[in-house]
C-alpha cells in the first residue's frame, strides 16, 4: 500500500505579517509545515505503520516549501516529490498539476489539510479528488481501512458529523481530532537529509488572480480595568458595553 | 446566466439561499438567474424558490453526498447553459463547489464577502490568511463562487418561476453509514449578536454554568475553545475558531481564553472584543476593546449579577 500526504508551507500564525506594494509580504517571516496538514502527514504515517508499504509527501509550491518538505521527512515520511512552481496558482489549477504525480504514483489513498493556514482555502483536497475521479471525505476525524479497497471515516458536516464507507483510492482532508502529530527527533532530521527528495519543475497560469491585499484590522479601543474589586469591574464593562458601545 | 444552488433542510430554503439569490441579483447584467435544488424533497423545495426565480430545476439525488452535489450542480450548468455559480459558503458548498469548479474548468472563488462583476470577470472580497488580511481576487468567467453566511441582505419574493425535474447519473464511492447529529440548545452561534465564550482558565466543566447563566442574562450563544472541547468540558459544535466556526457577533466576550491565532481566526471580526483575564500580557487583551483583568471565578459572578440588573 501506499500513503500519500499533500503538504504546503505557511506562514507561522503568530508571526506579525505586513503588506507591501498592496500584497502580503512573507520576507522575514517564519514558515511552517501548515499544521493542518501535519495532521495529514501524521495519519500517513500511522497508516504505513499499522499496515505497512511506503510513505510519500508532495508539495506544489516554490523552492522555500523544502523546509516544510524535511519537516515531514523527518517526522517519518519514506521520500518526497516536490513540484516547484513561484507565484501564485489556485487551488484548481495546483490539482491539475498535483493529479498527474499523484495519479502516476497510484496511491492507496492521499491526505491533504481541511484548510490552509495562508490562503484559508478548503479546495484542494476535493479538487485533486475530482481531478482523479476519486471519492473525498473533507475533514476526517477518524479513518480505517477496510482491506485494500475501502475505508471507513468520519468526518464533520457543516451541522454534526457522519460515518461513512468510501471506496479506494480516495482523497481525505484533516480536521482537529484526527491525531496528535509527533515531533520529528535528532535522528529523524538526521536521516531526513539523506532521503529522496525529487524536484520537478512545473508552470501553470492561475485561474484567479490575487489583485490587492490589505491588514484591515479594527482599531480596538484596549481599555482595561482592574479586576481587583471584581463587582466595581464588572459593574463598570456593563455599563460601558451598554451605554457606549450600545452593543448590550 | 446565472446559476444559485439553494441550500435547504429538506423542507424549506434557508437563509443562506436567500443570500446567494442576493448575490446573484447583484450580477444580473451577466443575464437571467436560475435555481437548483439539489438533495431530498426537492419538488416541493423547488416550488417555494419559483417565487425568487424565474427557473428551477429539482434533482432529487437522496442524501448528501459532494460527488452527488457537484454533480447535479454541473448537470443544471449544462442544461442551463451558466457561466456564474453561486453557492453558499458552508463546509460542505466549499468541498463540493470545488469538484464542480474543476469540472467546469472554472475558476473558484471561497467564502467571498462581496461579490461584483466587470462584464468579463467576477471580482470577489474575501478574507485569508487565518482571517488576518482581506483580499481582492478576480477570476475570468467562468466562475464558481462561495458566499460567506452572513454578509447579504436576504432575498425577497420576486414574480414567479417554472420547476423542472432534473436528471443526474449518481456517481457512486461513498456509503453513508451514520449521522451524527449536533444537539442544538440556545441561541444559534452563527447567528448571534452575543457570543460569550470560555476558555480552559475556567478551570473544569462546571464553571460553564456561570458561562451559561450569563449568556443567559445577555440573550447569547455560548462559545468554547479548543482547549475545552478536546478536554470533553464542552460540545466541538460550539468551537470557535480555524477548525470551528467563525463568529462575527457585535460583541464578544471571551472569559480565560489567552486568545491564540487559531482561536482568533473564529472572531476577530467581531465588533466589539472583551476579554477577562488573569494575565494582562494574554494577547486576546492585544484585540480587545474592553477588559477586566483579574480572576474569572471573581469576575464572572459579579458580572452575571450586573447583567441582571441591567435587564430590570
Ligand atoms: C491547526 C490548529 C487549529 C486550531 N484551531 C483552533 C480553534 O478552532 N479554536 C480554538 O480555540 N483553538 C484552536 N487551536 C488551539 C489554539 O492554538 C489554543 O491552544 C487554544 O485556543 C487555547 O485555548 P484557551 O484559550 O482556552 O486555553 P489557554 O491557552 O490555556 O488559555 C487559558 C487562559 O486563561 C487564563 N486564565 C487561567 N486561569 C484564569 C483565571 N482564574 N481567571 C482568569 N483567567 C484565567 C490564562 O491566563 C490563559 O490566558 C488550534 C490549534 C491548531 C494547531
Ligand atoms: N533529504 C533531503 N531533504 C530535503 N531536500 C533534499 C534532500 N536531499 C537533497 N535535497 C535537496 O535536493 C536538491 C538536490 O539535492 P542533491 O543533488 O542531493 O544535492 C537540493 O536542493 C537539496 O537541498
Amino acid at each position: 500500500m501506499k500513503f500519500i500526504a499533500v503538504i504546503r508551507q505557511v506562514p507561522d500564525g503568530e508571526s506579525r505579517l505586513k503588506i507591501e506594494g498592496g500584497k502580503v509580504d512573507l520576507s522575514g517571516v517564519t514558515m511552517i509545515l501548515d499544521q493542518m496538514d501535519e495532521w495529514a502527514v501524521e495519519e500517513v504515517i500511522r497508516l504505513q505503520e499499522k499496515h505497512g508499504g511506503e510513505s510519500v509527501v508532495v508539495a506544489l509550491g516554490p523552492e522555500r516549501f523544502e523546509e516544510a518538505i524535511r519537516t515531514a521527512l523527518a517526522m517519518g515520511i519514506d521520500r518526497a516529490i516536490h513540484l516547484v512552481a513561484e507565484g501564485y496558482t489556485d487551488p484548481i489549477t495546483q490539482a491539475e498539476l498535483l493529479a498527474e504525480t499523484l495519479r502516476a504514483e497510484a496511491p492507496t489513498l492521499v491526505f491533504t489539510g481541511g484548510q490552509q493556514a495562508d490562503w484559508d482555502s478548503q479546495a484542494l483536497g476535493a479538487a485533486i479528488a475530482e481531478a482523479l475521479g476519486w471519492p473525498v471525505v473533507s475533514w476526517t476525524t477518524q479513518i480505517e481501512l477496510e482491506g485494500e479497497t475501502h475505508a471507513k471515516a468520519r468526518h464533520d458536516l457543516d451541522e454534526g458529523a457522519e460515518v461513512v464507507r468510501v471506496a479506494l483510492p480516495a482523497v481525505f482532508t484533516s480536521q482537529q481530532g484526527l491525531n496528535e502529530p509527533r515531533y520529528p527527533t535528532l535522528p529523524g532530521i538526521m536521516k531526513a537529509k539523506r532521503k529522496e527528495l525529487k524536484k520537478v519543475p512545473v508552470s501553470a497560469s492561475s485561474k484567479v488572480t490575487v489583485l490587492e491585499q490589505t491588514i484591515q484590522e479594527r482599531t480596538r479601543l484596549n481599555k482595561l480595568i482592574d479586576g481587583k474589586d471584581p463587582v466595581a469591574a464588572a459593574h463598570e464593562l456593563v455599563k460601558l458595553l451598554h451605554e457606549e458601545a450600545k452593543v448590550i | 446566466m446565472i446559476l444559485v444552488i439553494l441550500e435547504h433542510d429538506g423542507q424549506r430554503l434557508r437563509k443562506a439561499a436567500l443570500e446567494a439569490i442576493s448575490r446573484a441579483r447583484q450580477l444580473s447584467s451577466l443575464g437571467p438567474i436560475a435555481g437548483v435544488v439539489i438533495g431530498e424533497n426537492t419538488q416541493a423545495v423547488a416550488q417555494e424558490a419559483a417565487r425568487y426565480l424565474p427557473a428551477v430545476y429539482a434533482a432529487e439525488v437522496g442524501p448528501y453526498t459532494p460527488e452527488k452535489w457537484a454533480e447535479a450542480a454541473h448537470a443544471a450548468v449544462q442544461k442551463s447553459g451558466a457561466r456564474v455559480v453561486v453557492a453558499s459558503g458552508g463546509r460542505q458548498a466549499r468541498t463540493w463547489t470545488a469538484r464542480l469548479a474543476y469540472k467546469m474548468k472554472a475558476g473558484l472563488l471561497e467564502d467571498t464577502l462581496q461579490t461584483s462583476t466587470d462584464g468579463q470577470h467576477i471580482i470577489g472580497t474575501r478574507y485569508s490568511f487565518l482571517n488576518r488580511v482581506t483580499e481582492r481576487q478576480q477570476a475570468p468567467l467562468p466562475v464558481v463562487f462561495t458566499a460567506k453566511p452572513n454578509t447579504t441582505p436576504l432575498a425577497e419574493p420576486e414574480g414567479s418561476g417554472a420547476v423542472e425535474a432534473l436528471e443526474v447519473s449518481l456517481p457512486g464511492g461513498v456509503e453513508v453509514l451514520e449521522r451524527l447529529s449536533e444537539q442544538k440548545k440556545g441561541v444559534s452561534l452563527t447567528e448571534a449578536t452575543v457570543v460569550v465564550t470560555g476558555g480552559r482558565g475556567l478551570g473544569s466543566p462546571e464553571a460553564f454554568a456561570g458561562v451559561e447563566e450569563l449568556a443567559g442574562a445577555l440573550g447569547a450563544a455560548v462559545g468554547a475553545t479548543r482547549a475545552v472541547v478536546d478536554a470533553g468540558w464542552r460540545p466541538y459544535g460550539e468551537q470557535v475558531g480555524q477548525t470551528g466556526k467563525t463568529v462575527q457577533p457585535n460583541v464578544y466576550i471571551a472569559l480565560a481564553v489567552s486568545g491564540a491565532v487559531q482561536h482568533q481566526a473564529g472572531m476577530n471580526k467581531s465588533k466589539y472584543i472583551v476579554a477577562v483575564n488573569k494575565d494582562a500580557e494574554a494577547p486576546i487583551f492585544k484585540i480587545a476593546d474592553y477588559g477586566i483583568v483579574g480572576d474569572v471565578h471573581q469576575v464572572l459572578p459579579a458580572l452575571i449579577e450586573a447583567a441582571k440588573k441591567l435587564k430590570d
